[in-house]
């Protein structure tokens, strides 16, 4: 069978009653989790794992893609109407949302970044099914040598791109591939790093660490410091007005491209996209002069580039198995708690599952948008619930989370310590990205590390051997390189990115 | 960087080098080659030798950083930080009851005193709310979504 074959079969088991209720509740979860300041789509996706833990794999990873691309329109309802946004990603959209809702406009700005986001979605996943296949038939002529450059590479693309401060990327990632080599070896089955401890023998789970850093770690900032100055918004009249279509049309095409091709590139972090595709509107604007104060185009651009990138950003992880950003890195985590190891295996394993979840990211975003055009009134609502409540309702679900996958308390001190961890980290602006990252990639790029050395003999020489081998592990010398000689280039970039 | 923020650096990398030492450590007690190629602690060794240098490199980084001299502190004071301890007492309470009284017992206390330190005080609205995240939540995840979690004392 084809492509579009498998595209069609997975549509039909997309749309069957079971998948369909999981969709719509992961549409349902996420945009709640979006819409909750300081809960971002990690950690939304991260603290309900355990919804999904008894679920069959395809109900378990369409749930959770949902929650991912609900989150992220859900982080556009509180950039819009508190000037807060729900994740970083939402950022740029708090520039002209806001300034919109001042004006009265809050309806016609959450409308058009609905449209926006189902538009970008809804084409970056027709993209991701012409893509998606080729690279991983690829990626199935790949040796353990170039598995193991391509992580490298995607590895320090995520610390060369992302991180503010590289040499605290590069010690993250080395700190996180060092805790996923705590456990039994995969190769030889010695244990490492247990200390007698029977429960390290399976090794830190996964799912306890990003609950901690992610759940625990981010409700303990927004603890913190707590704020709300919620615009009372008319959002009865949420239908732009024919002006604003006309001027969010153009910007949705050149958001949906922007955010895509960015998705692809691991490391991107999903504000860039949008940042570009704001400043390229600004840029080819006839009245720039309006951006900041209220432009339409500009929440349509950053909107549409979110949520194109989101889908983008499935590509690396479906085709090769390597997350592009720790919310991909959660989902990636999903697979594993569920039996399944994203990359082209994969797609020939398991094809049914694989267009099954790609086929779900169409519906998932119809039913976003219908979630999300009239019933943003109610959303909006959610913005009033206290802090008690929010966050007393969160650790429930991290301490079921973190006890449920292996019943264990002593995972649940794992989350608490890396929750106080995640704190102080951010609370210094550590990147955590790079170490979350590495701890999912460490145990496979051990493996592959080692067959290779195995297969050669011990010797490095194999990587001078194998052409896309040494390829792979050149991009990030030469991205580490560009960073290194011109680090205030890419400073003002981040800076920018900020302002 | 303020004063506060670079000490906070500074330990935060150095006991992150601290760990480096004592993964290469460890590491050499494994084999790090063997006759089929490389052993347990290979790739632990090289990581940590990594480690020990991108931590070196950054404590330097940090050190010969401007100080900028400002009064912000690094971590929260009164009610801020009296919020951001009682959320992991919280839970570090909740961790230890739950292997005594088991799930529902421990989540009814947990959610009743953290509801009340962080501010809410209308008694039937906790109650309500206790009841419903810990016993309710307890039947939706052990009879719906077929959840394990510690049963209370009362069920053996």
């Amino acid at each position: 069978m084809d492509s579009l074959g498998y595209l069609m079969s997975g549509l039909g088991a997309a749309l069957s009653f079971n998948n369909l209720l999981f969709a719509f509740a992961g549409c349902v979860l996420g945009t709640l989790i979006g819409v909750l300041p300081g809960l971002g789509p990690a950690a939304g996706t991260a603290i309900l794992i355990p919804l999904t833990f008894n679920l069959d794999a395809t109900g378990a990873i369409i749930m959770l893609c949902a929650i991912y691309y609900g989150a992220m329109y859900g982080g556009t309802i509180t950039s819009v109407l508190i000037n807060v946004p729900g994740e970083a990603a939402s950022v740029v959209t708090c520039i002209d949302g806001y300034q919109m809702a001042k004006q009265g406009r809050a309806g016609s700005a959450l409308a058009i970044a609905a449209i926006g986001s189902f538009v970008g979605g809804i084409v970056a996943t027709i993209l991701l099914v012409a893509v998606a296949a080729p690279l991983a038939s690829l990626a199935l002529k790949f040796g353990p040598a170039e598995f193991f450059a391509l992580m490298v590479a995607g590895l320090c693309l995520v610390v060369g791109l992302a991180g503010r401060n590289i040499l605290a990327a590069l010690l993250m990632t080395a700190l996180g591939l060092l805790l996923s080599l705590i456990g039994m070896d995969p190769v030889r089955g010695a244990p490492r790093f247990t200390f007698g401890i029977e429960e390290l023998y399976d090794g830190i789970g996964f799912v306890p660490v990003v609950m901690g850093l992610f759940g625990v770690g981010e409700l303990l900032l927004a603890a913190e410091a707590r704020q709300s100055h919620l615009i009372q918004a008319d959002l009865k009249k949420w239908y732009p007005s024919r002006d604003e279509w006309r001027r969010s049309s153009g910007a949705i095409g050149r958001g949906t491209v922007i955010g895509f091709v960015l998705g692809l590139i691991p490391g991107v972090g999903a504000i860039v996209p949008t940042f570009m595709a704001y400043v390229l509107e600004k840029r080819i604007s006839k009245n720039p002069e309006r951006f900041g104060k209220g432009a339409i185009e500009g929440v349509a651009s950053a909107e549409t580039a979110n949520n194109a990138y989101a889908n983008g950003s499935m590509v690396p992880l479906l085709a090769l198995g390597v997350p592009s950003s720790p919310t991909i890195a959660v989902l990636m985590g999903a697979f594993i708690v569920n039996g399944l190891t994203p990359g082209p295996f994969l797609f020939q394993e398991k094809p049914e599952l694989v267009w099954t979840v790609i086929a779900s990211f169409f519906v998932g975003n119809v039913l976003l948008l219908i979630l999300n055009l009239p019933l943003v009134g109610l959303w909006a609502r959610l913005l009033k619930i206290p802090f008690a409540y929010l966050c007393t309702g969160v650790l429930i679900f991290c301490i079921i989370g973190a006890y449920g996958l292996k019943q264990s308390l002593f995972d649940v001190w794992v989350m608490l310590g890396f929750g106080v961890l995640g704190y102080v980290l951010r609370k210094l602006d550590f990147p955590i990205a790079p170490a979350i990252l590495a701890l999912i990639l460490g145990p496979m790029m051990e493996k592959s590390l080692r067959t290779t050395l195995e297969i050669s003999g011990g010797s490095f020489a194999i990587f001078l051997d194998r052409p896309l081998a040494l390829a792979l592990l050149a991009v990030p010398l030469i991205v580490l390189a560009a960073i290194a000689l011109r680090p205030r280039a890419f400073a003002n970039l981040r800076q920018t990115d900020i302002e | 960087m303020s004063r506060n923020a670079r000490r906070g650096w500074l330990v935060a990398t150095a006991t992150m080098m601290a760990i480096c030492l004592f993964a290469i450590w460890q590491s050499l007690l494994l084999s790090l080659t063997d006759r089929l190629g490389p052993g347990p602690g290979f790739f632990s060794f090289w990581l940590s030798l990594l480690g020990m240098l991108f931590a070196g490199l950054l404590i330097f980084d940090v050190w010969r950083k401007p100080v900028v001299e400002s009064d912000e502190t690094l971590f929260p004071r009164g009610e801020s930080a009296f919020r951001v301890l009682i959320i992991i007492g919280a839970v570090a309470g909740a961790a230890l009851l739950m292997g005594w009284l088991g799930f529902e017992l421990a989540m009814l206390v947990f959610i009743a005193g953290l509801t009340f330190a962080l501010g809410e005080r209308r008694w039937y609205a906790i109650g309500l709310f206790a009841i419903a995240g810990s016993f309710g939540v307890y039947y939706v995840f052990t009879r719906w979504l077929d959840v394990l979690l510690p049963p209370g004392p009362w069920a053996a």
